[in-house]
């Protein structure tokens, strides 16, 4: 007899605690619990036996590992966190009492947590930090635009909205924004930073209201982490690209409405007369070697960026490809053992030699003009990363490199509709001509494809075509683009012979439709019968053509039939052998692919019944 | 003590309080006359002030006092005790020594002097208390759960006087107006009123005032070393003031000194300079520590697919209908939580008002939600389906209807004969139909009162004839058109020229036999007689010899099965007990084996050894056919559950395989006695075609391959088809249906 186990001891019932025991054992309030997990990034778990796990109840209760809450247990906010709790009571106290000068000292020595030991728990590496930034730049953007009120203090929003345009410098510094997407509820924007695919979304710029139902406070401490977090990773981010971080504002200009042309980037080497302690510290740590090669080629990009007339701050690292590369190229010595392995190593040469999939400079030869009604933040982002000029009227705020006479300037993006220009003068009427007009929706489907589309579809006034989702769908889902093209020449056989046969239709000719009808009735297979309808057809003066057609038709109509059916019920009868479990997971499958199959149909057939009522109504017009 | 320094202490103290006396008699006595009961308690009280006054200087008074205490004394006293007792009192004030009386000791039977006994009441001091109860200050609840309250001076319970339930005690509350100015009293369990000091005092409480009456708190300061002409002018002591009155201290000096130079050099902050508030943010990657692995990342939302564009495909846009249905739907149970419009300007798209709450969302997703890690199956659901031969590779089997024989009623039964040339069908109204398999041509037509329930043919091949069961009755006929040699053979088979002995137990069931010149085609040449109230047979079975018959019927609960023996003339029940109602029975076609099915158990008995082979459990809740393999090695099962169950006999009790695949109750299954085939048939008019090919060696499993749905009889009255049989040499299967049609299906 092995040893007595008592219940409650192993297992489950040991591995797993109820969120209330987990409270009771931190001696915390539910409300530190919830910043304490928001913090660390511990949520619930679904035991395998809800019932074992909770000592044979079945209550409905929230469990979490043993071992997460004793994670809890040992960490430095939850202590700062109880300290805080006696400094508010403390501070109460002497507000109670009237001691203003003790109290006055307390809020000086208030506990303050930080978080840095937290983010490098959660993301040991700095690419497991770069994966996980999605949610918080969607934050970090919606606070950014959120009106503040007592429970929201403008330095939040400032701070948040410092970050944003920390980001979005970043991202049109490097261009590695990849896809937009303009949606209903905001603009999706994916870039690729270091491998890594990072998709946020921004609201358009309405003024959101909170509503009743959502917990601020929650929101408030996810963003406390998610600040924390992206200064790290744009700390991060910026050193790595040789910038200073963070980037210094420039107070009038951001009066002045600049957005992001607020900030300067600096190059880390510029900033060497100023006491920057982080930036040693990185130089340091990341032990890179200041070369005079170095310092010459800064040299050289601050000589051609004060040659810029338009005094911007985002450009592109010119790439020089000098004969200096090219001596160090990587050798290979191929090792004695492996003769071969070594070979197949991917240099950057190699690598860079690789057609890109994605042009980032293909805005360059552009230079675009916003009209005032088209969002500025967005299309100075969109425009800007992709290696784009672009300049505003002063009312869309200021910092526009060029005004609107500027020779330079080829699009103009525009979302108003045509209206009747009787009255402009000749110049105007030149500039006009000279350049184009287009939708902002032209932009977006440009960068999702890859290359600078036509204008003409896209001209002021026009009925844009569709946008599409660049991130696509499920395997196997409606394509509407797909459709488009394969199927039109199916379709348009199909529908003329719907015409054909609405024609037929019309005309009161009984006899031809009956043979008709008995052709496609009789059975295929059968010689005889087909050759009974062919001469009924003869005798109705049906066009043989039209006979064949018919025929062919009802043929393969039949051995469509005929085949499936006959697959289908054999199919059918050997489902009757498989076990029960088997068949329960037959059916699940079988659901959700009838499902998608349903959801698909249902689309192309509106598409359809679309293109028809269309060709109508072109039909009816003319 | 003596007499007279009692008498005189008495006189002292009667001069002395001579009024006092006076007064209390007068009150005793109008107490005790108004009210005996309870209010002796308080007279007690008046007398404990005075205790002495009584005794000896009035008698008058001494007998008041002494009619007092005895009523107020505990019940076991006698009122003639007492009587005596104060008799005594005034012989002893006679005699100043107790005189002895010699009496004989029981004991040593001598004589001893016995004086009585000293009555200490008035002499000792003790006396002069005439409080009954003696406990002296303990705590009265000791005495909570007693009939009594302590103890009188001879040791004597003082039992609790009789208390009113609360009713007396409220009318008591009600009639008297002083009962809410007076106390329980513990000691003498009775209410007291309070005295007027008592009263003030509780009102005083109550006023928050200091019960103390006479205590003024006002008293006016009384200045002893204060004010005019009381000055001390003289120091207290002579020593003079020391320095560090008015030196500043030194050791403070040197304090203050070490933090100040500690100011200076910067080893304290005075004040500290507030961290800024904005974090600091430094390079928390570079240092390669990582010294456990990531947690996992949370799962991303997905990314949005084009019915969100603001600008999508028309067809994405939803009807009215969907609409509605979209925003009637939960918001839980929506597919997605945005409806798809179509805007033809960015400018005109407005600002998205759930923007909040869906970011909200995602957080409560991200540290409110159990997360848990599913393995995606990503398997086609075909592969799922047994790959089996294809049907057409396992022809012959029938696929086609070929005729059909029409009968008034529902065919309950039919029968196949051992050539497998002719059908034999019964139906509920009593006729049996003889016709041909190829052309369904009817030969002969018999009719029997009531139902059929059964039909079988003989399996012996050099005979012909049938057996129909009715209600009690087992029917042998014999077809007509019979070759002669064949016809005689049968004849003396069935109505053998001399009946075998009787046997010697006569049983209850009868064989009898028309005689000989009486026989037509028309009647049966052998009928058996079933006990009476057997009810409907429903099955028959041969043993696979023609000898052996065995009828199942349904009326007796016990008794419903009979083995007859056809070269006997004899019926025997082989079971004398039967746990449950019997279904079915089955001939084993090799060994002397019998299966009996009951509603949920199949039992396989031997029927040489007669004793219970093994019990079946085919898990099915009400088994309404069964049949036996060929080989005998294999069973199945059907139940009106719908469910079939394949026994490997040599395998296990429970069974190989359970299927279910028709939607209604399983009716009747067969065997093809040659061909690998057998079939069932079910009540949602569908008879399903099986192959089944059972492998001599025992590691293969026996194949069973879904071969062909039959399809072609109606449903009347949720009946469908009710038995099938299969032709015996050919793979062409007959069936009998509740529309009353029997048709044949061919290959």
């Amino acid at each position: 007899m092995g040893r007595l186990r008592q219940k409650g001891k192993a297992g489950a019932a040991k591995a797993y605690v109820t969120r209330s025991a987990a409270i009771k054992k931190l001696q915390c309030s539910l409300a530190d619990f919830r910043r304490l997990c928001i913090l660390k990034g511990i949520f619930p778990r679904e035991p395998k036996s809800r019932k074992r796990a909770n000592k044979g109840s079945s209550a409905p209760t929230t469990f979490y590992y043993t071992k997460d809450i004793a994670y809890l247990a040992h960490e430095p906010v939850l202590k700062k966190l109880r300290e805080h709790k006696a400094f508010a009571k403390k501070l109460s106290r002497a507000l109670g009492r009237g001691e203003w000068s003790s109290a006055k000292s307390l809020e000086e020595n208030k506990p303050v947590y930080r978080l840095d030991h937290i983010i490098k728990e959660r993301y040991p590496t700095f690419i497991d930090a770069l994966r996980d930034i999605d949610d918080a730049l969607c934050m970090i953007f919606l606070f950014a635009s959120l009106p503040s009120n007592p429970r929201i203090p403008p330095s939040l929003i400032e701070n948040c909205s410092r970050l944003a345009a920390e980001w979005q410098l970043y991202i049109m510094r490097t261009q590695s924004l990849r896809k937009v997407f303009f949606s209903i509820k905001g603009v999706y924007y994916q870039a690729e930073v270091m491998d890594q695919t990072i998709t946020w979304l921004v609201p358009y710029q309405f003024t959101q209201n909170i509503p009743a139902d959502v917990d601020v406070r929650v929101m408030l401490t996810f963003l406390e982490l998610y600040q924390t977090l992206l200064g790290f990773v744009f700390f991060k981010l910026y050193t790595d690209a040789g910038l200073v971080y963070p980037p210094p504002l420039d107070a009038k200009r951001d009066e002045n409405a600049a957005g992001v042309g607020a900030y300067t980037l600096q190059q880390a080497s510029d900033k060497t007369d100023k006491p920057a302690v982080p930036k040693v510290k990185v130089v340091e740590v990341e032990g890179r070697q200041v070369s005079g090669k170095d310092v010459f080629k800064t040299i050289k990009n601050m000589a051609s960026s004060s040659n810029n007339a338009d005094d911007m701050d985002v450009d592109p690292p010119v790439v020089e490809n000098d004969g200096g590369d090219a001596d160090e190229e990587f050798v290979v010595h191929p090792s004695k053992s492996e003769p071969e392995a070594a070979s197949s190593l991917p240099t950057l040469q190699s690598l860079k030699s690789l057609p890109q999939s994605i042009n980032t400079s293909l805005f360059a030869p552009y230079t675009f003009w916003l009209s005032r009604e088209t969002s500025r933040p967005i299309f100075e982002f969109l425009i800007r990363s992709f290696g784009g000029r672009i300049g505003w009227p002063e009312s869309s705020g200021g910092g526009s490199p060029f005004d609107e006479s500027d020779e330079s300037i080829t699009h103009v993006i525009i979302d108003r509709p045509v209206v009747d220009r009787s009255s402009e003068t000749d110049e105007q009427r030149q500039r006009r001509l000279k350049r184009k007009y287009i939708q902002p929706q032209w932009v977006a489907d440009s960068i999702n494809a890859g290359k600078i589309l036509l204008e003409a579809p896209y001209a002021q006034g026009e009925i844009l075509p569709p946008h599409l989702s660049p991130f696509g769908e499920f395997e196997g889902a409606y394509d509407p683009a797909a459709l488009a093209n394969e199927d039109a020449a199916e379709e348009e056989e199909s529908e003329i012979e719907d015409e054909d046969a609405e024609i037929e239709d019309d005309e009161p000719q009984t006899a031809t439709a009956g043979a008709l009808e008995a052709v496609a009735s009789a059975d295929v297979e059968d010689s005889a019968a087909l050759r009974a309808a062919e001469l009924a057809a003869e005798a109705a003066g049906i066009d043989p053509s039209a006979f064949e057609k018919e025929i062919a038709k009802s043929q393969r109509k039949s051995k469509k039939k005929s085949s499936n059916g006959v697959d289908e019920a054999e199919a059918d009868m050997n489902k009757m052998l498989m076990s029960n479990k088997q068949k329960k997971l037959y059916e699940k499958v079988k659901h959700s692919q009838n499902k998608r199959v349903l959801e698909r149909s249902k689309l192309e057939e509106k598409k359809k019944s679309l293109q028809k009522q269309k060709r109508k109504q072109g039909q009816t017009i003319p | 003590m003596t007499a007279p320094t009692r008498s005189s202490k008495k006189r002292k103290q009667d001069d002395e309080d001579e009024a006092l006396v006076a007064s209390n008699n007068i009150n005793i006595e109008m107490q005790s006359d108004e009210e005996e009961g309870e209010e002796i308690e308080s007279d007690d009280g008046g007398v404990d002030e005075f205790p002495e006054i009584d005794a000896g200087s009035d008698e008058d008074s001494e007998e008041d006092w002494g009619n007092g205490s005895d009523e107020e004394e505990s019940d076991d006293e006698e009122d003639g005790a007492n009587g005596e007792g104060s008799d005594d009192n005034s012989q002893e004030d006679l005699h100043i020594f107790p005189t002895a009386k010699t009496i004989v000791s029981d004991i040593t039977g001598q004589e001893k002097r016995v004086y009585p006994e000293i009555e200490p009441e008035y002499d000792s001091d003790s006396s002069t208390e005439d409080t009954p109860n003696r406990v002296g200050d303990i705590p009265m609840h000791w005495y909570d759960d007693l009939p009594h309250v302590g103890y009188d001076m001879d040791g004597q319970r003082v039992l609790k006087p009789a208390r009113g339930d609360e009713l007396d005690r409220f009318l008591n509350t009600v009639e008297d107006p002083t009962s809410w100015t007076s106390a329980f009293d513990k000691k003498a369990q009775a209410d007291k009123p309070l005295t007027a000091e008592e009263l003030d005092i509780i009102r005083r409480l109550y006023a928050n005032e200091n019960p103390d009456a006479n205590y003024d708190p006002y008293e006016p300061l009384t200045e002893w070393f204060t004010g005019k002409g009381k000055e001390e002018i003289m120091p207290l002591t002579a020593a003079p003031e020391p320095k560090r009155r008015w030196v500043p201290s030194k050791w403070e000096h040197k304090k203050v000194m070490k933090i100040v130079r500690a100011i200076r050099q910067g080893r304290i902050l005075p004040n500290k300079t507030k961290t800024t508030s904005q974090p600091q943010f430094y390079a928390i990657w570079n240092d390669s520590s990582v010294s456990h692995a990531p947690p996992l990342p949370a799962p991303k939302p997905p990314l949005p697919t084009n019915s969100e564009s603001y600008n999508p495909p028309e067809e994405y846009l939803p009807s009215e209908e969907e609409k509605q249905q979209w925003k009637e739907m939960d918001p839980e149970d929506r597919e997605r939580d945005y409806l798809p419009q179509k805007y033809s300007a960015l400018r005109l798209v407005p600002g998205y008002d759930r923007f909040i709450k869906d970011r909200f969302n995602r957080q409560l997703d991200l540290y409110m939600a159990p997360r848990v890690q599913r393995v995606k199956l990503n398997i086609d659901p075909n592969s799922l389906i047994p790959k089996l031969p294809s049907p057409a590779s396992l022809k012959p089997f029938p696929n086609y209807k070929s005729l059909r024989v029409i009968h008034q009623s529902m065919a309950r039964c039919v029968s196949v004969s051992p050539d497998g040339a002719w059908v034999v069908s019964g139906d509920e109204s009593g006729f049996v139909g003889l016709w041909e398999v190829n052309v369904g041509r009817e030969v002969k037509k018999w009719k029997f009162n009531g139902k059929i329930g059964s039909i079988e043919w003989c399996p012996r091949t050099d005979v012909t004839y049938f057996v129909v069961g009715t209600e009690d009755m087992l029917h042998f006929l014999i077809p007509p058109n019979l070759p002669p040699s064949v016809l005689q053979l049968t004849q003396s088979i069935l109505a053998p020229s001399t009946l075998p002995p009787a046997p010697e137990i006569p049983s209850p069931v009868k064989w009898s036999t028309p005689s000989s010149d009486s026989w037509t085609d028309e009647t049966a040449i052998l009928t058996v007689h079933l006990p009476p109230s057997s009810g409907l047979t429903t099955q028959l079975t041969w043993h696979r010899r023609g000898d052996y018959l065995a009828s199942v019927s349904i009326g007796a609960s016990q008794g419903a099965v009979w083995i007859h023996q056809v070269s006997r003339r004899h019926s025997q029940a082989p079971f004398r007990k039967v746990r449950g109602k019997v279904q079915l029975v089955l001939f084993h076609p090799m060994k002397p084996y019998f299966f009996v099915a009951t509603q949920q158990y199949v039992r396989m008995y031997n029927l040489s050894e007669q004793k219970l082979l093994k019990t079946l459990q085919p898990g099915i809740k009400w088994i309404s056919s069964m049949d036996v393999h060929p080989s005998g090695d294999h069973l199945i099962v059907g139940g009106y559950d719908r469910k079939l169950c394949w026994f490997d006999l040599e395998l296990s009790d429970k069974p190989y395989k359970v299927l279910r695949y028709h939607t209604r109750a399983i009716r009747s299954l067969h065997f093809h006695p040659t061909y690998p085939l057998f079939a069932s048939s079910s009540d949602d008019g569908v008879i399903q075609i099986f192959h089944a090919r059972v492998y001599n060696d025992l590691m293969t499993d026996p194949l069973i391959v879904p071969l062909k749905i039959l399809r072609g009889h109606e449903i009347t009255k949720g009946l469908g088809v009710l038995q099938i049989k299969w032709c015996n040499r050919r793979p062409w299967l007959i069936s009998g249906g509740a529309d009353g049609t029997v048709n044949v299906w061919c290959s």
